[in-house]
């Protein structure tokens, strides 16, 4: 049972086969024996869990309508919002924070039935492409323990992939979802920003995160995006569009689809990387799929203006955690100054005070032209020149990552850290939706991923090549050793 | 300080307004706009920072902000948007206000004054929506934050330097709160915090043309405070400049955020942390930018009620009354409403305003209330100056009428009348005459004088017959009969 | 250019309320230079008559919401995650409010 895909197991409990009291205790106990190998989630509900699961049964026995969720578990990155839990964003800072308010998506997937069973493991406020920032332990890849998953969504990504629940919730600002996803084997999908809402996300950069599923097939991806993509009136970012449609390409043939591949931009891919991308285009002609050149030559910007805009977004939207309010509030600290000083300078980690610093000096008088409003146009410029290349094709494909998952000492340089995004940056700075599908291994057997993205809206399009290529490959269908 | 020309200095002030709207929620939340409610009982995830939390705007404060806008004929931005404002503050649960820096709702526009008889016309820059903080309770350990108000949707106001003296000020200030009130979209009230000013000030030699460097002043809470210390600042730059002449403009007056002491009646330099600020103004990422419609602008457009200006020259024009009344009558809507539903049944509107803003505002400025909550309804004011209309009473005894109007604003004026027979007018000539006869017995002087031209010793005359009747003879019966018998003589 | 310019970490430090260690400022001032070195190269992109883009969905306009009031966090919630507090506010060291 503990391998099965989200919608083999709603198939289950719609049968009768399994209960969802069942399903939940089976779980739990996979996620007793292998969380402490994989350090993916930070808290477990159990309690919780085992009673939304008996409610729901008792759903089920009246006869009451239930959702394409029922009865599957879903685990939360730890930086959306539930109430009464602790959401910490794998911080000290907010360690004993307990969420006044569900996020709109966990009302959604509850609403649903899917089943809530624990708070995952991230790198500190989202900051960070490895799994290793977050304040409380590192998150260890199912594929290789002493590599990291990825980041920010470690946690989510490593849940999936080591088969402790069939489904996660992560959030995308430059590549969180979609990185680990490649790094873990599975399957990680960013939509349309303004998709899925964004109450109860935890802010970091505000004009480029987007929450999104991790999932072992596409159309498990589908059917969480049918739960969670409606229009939410208390995120004035939320597009109004129907629920629905997610699937509407799965099982037609990619023949009259045009893929653009941007080989200028990706001129510095190389080894097996590369020998994987160039597998997976191959396969995606072999489905029908024309392949055409598309100039995206100005994402060699895209790296330098994420970093200033996101690092200046993230600097205001973290400047609420003060010790005043709620938090982290420095014990020792006997003035106002020192309670904002002490307090942020315990509760944050590096990264994130690098990232404050970096986002302050980018806003600060004299310099806030040359890269914060600077990084603005350029971003217009960006997305006018993708824009011109959907003109020649449908969708793009891309190398998820210029390589496999790292050891976990393996980021001795920051900037090596940051380079990490560099083929994922470029669908949330137009706010496209983007997926990574597993496209093979490497040598020391260590998951690639092929990353698809389309224009803004087109969702089901990206879904639909990516379940084809998914179909014919089927390399999400291996599990991790000592996992299964 | 004999050697200073004040005379030779010109003062140049402008203020910034701030202004909250009487919405029933807050500007990016559905929390309550409640005043005095026990701290932090009316707030919500939005004005508390909660984490995750997004802003999404009020309709109905970008409604009063254009309508505002329209009012003194500004220009409604079809394009504006939200930015954020960053610095700390226990009182400001993001650490960033969210305002509107570079496209701000309204641009230009005038505020139309009365000052003391002549008409100004003040150009208003910008006003622009942002929220309201919390507030910061001191105490001598401690202090303590209330969120109740943190979110509350303001309209900031800011006037163009072109105000020249204190009453200037009051005047661009008393009127603004009146457009705020007839348009309902602000209390005003200036006790409660609704309505906050700062104001800009600087000097120049009178014929200079360029502006000086200048100096805000905060934390005023009366307009008569403001008039003080604007005087106080004035005053200390021209000093400043005159016993330095040699320094820096900057030097010598030392700009910055000076708050006004009451008591000392000087204004003294604050130097918080928070002065030198870099407010990093960008973007906001969570909101949207508001594109507001031709039809949408005209609407509303057409349906503004009267403003105050309009009302001022109405009643100039039909209800003939003398411009300084009018500008007194129509510079606080209650008091303009009452004004006009108790002329209704009063019908004198001359005689109706001064009561009001006379008689009346005289003893309740004494009692410390103000019109509306002293209770007096119009309609029983209304009708005690029909009764003097109606020569039910006289004047005098409607002043004694009304003391007990202000007492026990719950009784009708005609009731009081009734029920005392003081009050009752005297119109009996049978009983007025003898009196008359005896003061003009005892008077023989004043006849001589009256009769010799002086007009004087007539009123001296029926002063004495109306203090013998206690003030209840009629005047003008009591006038008659003192000129029908000095004839007589 | 820019990047020329040296990076006053301590203006930083207290524009952005965090008091860092010496060998944070050593490692952070390093960290920064690189990071505006390589960030530099947006200079030589040419932005002639470029608006700033300054949201992704560009159809997404005036989104209001009615005067209505809503759920209320209540009291007791909110300060539970109090840090300090005395009388229904939160506490907080004495404020000065004027320095003169």
């Amino acid at each position: 049972m503990d391998t099965l895909t989200a919608k083999q197991l709603n198939a289950l409990f719609s049968s009768g086969e399994a209960s969802a009291v069942e399903i939940t205790k089976q779980a739990l106990a996979k996620i007793d024996k292998l969380n402490l190998k994989l350090s993916a989630f930070l808290s477990v509900f159990e309690e919780r869990s085992l009673k939304s699961a008996a409610l729901l049964d008792e759903k089920k026995q009246k006869g009451e309508p239930l959702g394409r969720l029922a009865g599957v578990p879903i685990a939360i990155k730890d930086n959306i919002a539930i109430e009464g839990e602790i959401t910490s964003c794998a911080s000290k800072f907010l360690e004993n924070y307990r969420s006044p308010y569900d996020a709109t998506v966990v009302r959604l997937l509850e609403e649903d039935g899917a089943i809530l069973i624990g708070k995952t493991n991230m790198d500190e406020f989202a900051m960070g492409a490895s799994g290793t920032h977050s304040a409380f332990s590192p998150t260890r890849n199912p594929w290789d323990l002493d590599c990291v998953p990825g980041g920010s969504s470690s946690g989510s990504a490593a849940a999936v992939s080591g088969r402790l629940c069939p489904l996660s919730l992560g959030s995308d600002t430059g590549g969180s979802i979609r990185q680990p996803a490649a790094f873990t084997g599975i399957v990680g999908f960013k939509p349309t920003y303004g998709r899925i809402s964004r109450y109860g996300l935890v802010a970091f950069a505000s004009s480029f995160d987007q929450i999104g599923p991790f999932a072992q097939t596409v159309e498990d991806v589908a059917l969480v995006m049918e739960a969670v993509s409606r229009h939410c009136e208390r995120d004035s970012t939320s597009l109004n569009l129907p629920p629905n449609g997610f699937d509407a390409q799965f099982g037609q043939s990619l023949k009259g689809t045009k893929i653009g591949i941007p080989w200028g931009f990706l001129e510095d891919l190389k080894g097996e990387a590369r020998q994987n991308f160039e597998k997976s285009v191959a396969t995606l002609t072999e489905l029908g799929a024309e392949t055409v050149d598309v100039d995206l030559s100005l994402l060699k910007y895209g790296i330098g203006i994420y970093y200033i805009l996101t690092s200046a977004e993230a600097s205001t939207n973290l400047a609420r955690y003060d010790g005043i309010r709620y938090g982290k509030r420095a014990k020792e600290a006997s003035s106002l100054e020192e309670i904002y000083e002490m307090s942020r300078q315990e509760g944050f980690g590096f990264e994130v005070k690098n990232r404050i610093m970096l986002g302050t000096y980018v806003l600060s008088g004299g310099f806030k032209d040359a890269y914060y409003s600077k990084a603005q146009k350029v971003r217009a410029l960006i997305i006018q020149q993708i824009r011109r290349a959907f003109e020649n094709c449908n969708l793009f494909a891309f190398p998820t990552t210029a390589g496999t998952a790292f050891t976990l000492d393996g980021m001795r340089d920051p900037l090596d850290e940051y380079l990490q995004d560099l083929y994922t940056v470029a669908a949330p700075i137009a706010g496209l939706p983007a997926i990574s599908v597993p496209s093979g291994f490497s040598t020391e057997k260590k998951p690639f991923g092929l990353q698809l993205v389309g224009p803004q809206l087109h969702d089901a399009s990206v879904l639909g090549a990516a379940r084809a290529f998914e179909q014919a490959t089927r390399f999400g269908e291996k599990i991790p050793g000592g996992f299964s | 300080m004999s050697d200073i020309r004040y005379d030779q200095w010109e003062p140049v002030i402008g203020l910034e307004v701030h202004v909250q709207l009487n919405t029933k929620t807050k500007l990016f939340s559905r929390a309550p706009h409640r005043f005095g409610d026990e701290p932090n009982q009316n707030i919500g995830i939005v004005d508390t920072g909660q984490p995750g939390s997004l802003p999404v705007l009020n309709k109905a404060a970008v409604k009063k902000a254009v309508q505002f806008g329209l009012a003194i004929g500004a220009e409604i931005s079809r394009y504006s948007t939200f930015d954020r404002k960053s610095y700390f503050y226990p009182d400001n649960p993001r650490n960033f206000q969210i305002t509107q820096f570079f496209h701000p709702i309204v641009r230009g526009g005038t505020i139309t004054c009365d000052v003391e008889g002549h008409t100004k016309h003040f150009k208003v820059d910008r006003a622009h929506l942002e929220d309201d903080t919390g507030m910061l309770k001191h105490f001598s350990s401690f202090a303590g934050i209330d969120y109740n108000r943190a979110g509350i949707p303001l309209i900031e106001v800011v006037s163009e330097p072109v105000m020249r003296s204190p009453k200037d000020a009051t005047a661009y200030a008393t009127t603004l709160r009146a457009i705020m009130q007839y348009l309902d979209v602000s209390d005003c009230n200036m006790a409660e915090g609704s309505l906050r000013i700062d104001v800009n000030v600087s000097v120049r030699p009178k014929n200079e043309k360029t502006l000086r460097p200048k100096v805000e002043v905060k934390n005023m809470n009366s307009f008569y405070n403001m008039e003080l210390a604007i005087e106080a600042e004035v005053r200390r730059q021209i000093q400043a400049y005159t016993l330095h002449p040699g320094k820096e403009f900057a030097d010598a007056i030392e700009p910055g955020t000076y708050r006004f002491d009451q008591g000392a009646k000087k204004t003294i330099r604050m130097r918080r942390k928070e002065e030198a600020h870099d407010y990093r103004y960008f973007h906001e990422p969570d909101l949207v930018p508001l594109q507001l419609g031709e039809e949408y602008i005209e609407l509303l457009g057409n349906s503004l009620p009267e403003l105050p200006h309009e009302r001022y020259l109405r009643y100039m024009a039909d209800l003939k009354l003398p411009a300084d009344s009018a500008a007194i009558l129509v510079g606080d809507k209650f008091t303009s409403d009452f004004y006009e539903e108790a002329l209704a049944i009063a019908r004198n509107a001359t005689s109706l305003c001064n009561w009001i803003i006379t008689e009346f505002s005289g003893r309740l400025k004494e009692k410390g209330q103000t019109l509306k909550e002293s209770g007096l309804t119009s309609e029983y004011v209304g009708h005690l100056v029909k009764m003097i209309e109606d020569k039910v009473i006289t004047g005098r005894i409607a002043k004694q009428v009304a003391g007990e109007m202000l007492e026990d604003p719950s009784k009708d004026p005609r009731e009081i009348v009734k029920a005392n027979p003081n009050y009752q007018p005297l119109e009996d000539d049978s009983v007025i005459e003898p009196i008359v006869d005896a003061i003009l017995e005892k008077n023989g002087q004043s006849i001589i004088d009256y009769k010799a031209g002086r007009t004087k010793a007539l009123a001296f005359l029926v002063g004495q017959v109306m203090k013998e009747t206690k003030g209840k003879a009629s005047p003008d019966i009591v006038n008659k009969l003192i000129l029908k018998k000095i004839e007589e003589k | 250019m820019a990047s020329d310019q040296t990076i006053d970490i301590p203006h930083l430090m207290g524009l952005c309320r965090i008091s860092l260690s010496e060998e944070e400022q050593e490692v952070i001032k390093t960290n920064l230079d690189k990071m505006l070195s390589y960030l530099s190269q947006i200079d030589e992109v040419d932005v002639e008559g470029i608006l700033p883009c300054t949201h992704v969905l560009e159809t997404i306009v005036n989104v209001m919401e009615d005067d209505e009031e809503g759920p209320l966090l209540a009291h007791d919630t909110f300060l539970n995650n109090a840090p300090d507090q005395v009388g229904g506010m939160i506490r907080v060291p004495p404020v000065i409010q004027f320095e003169e």
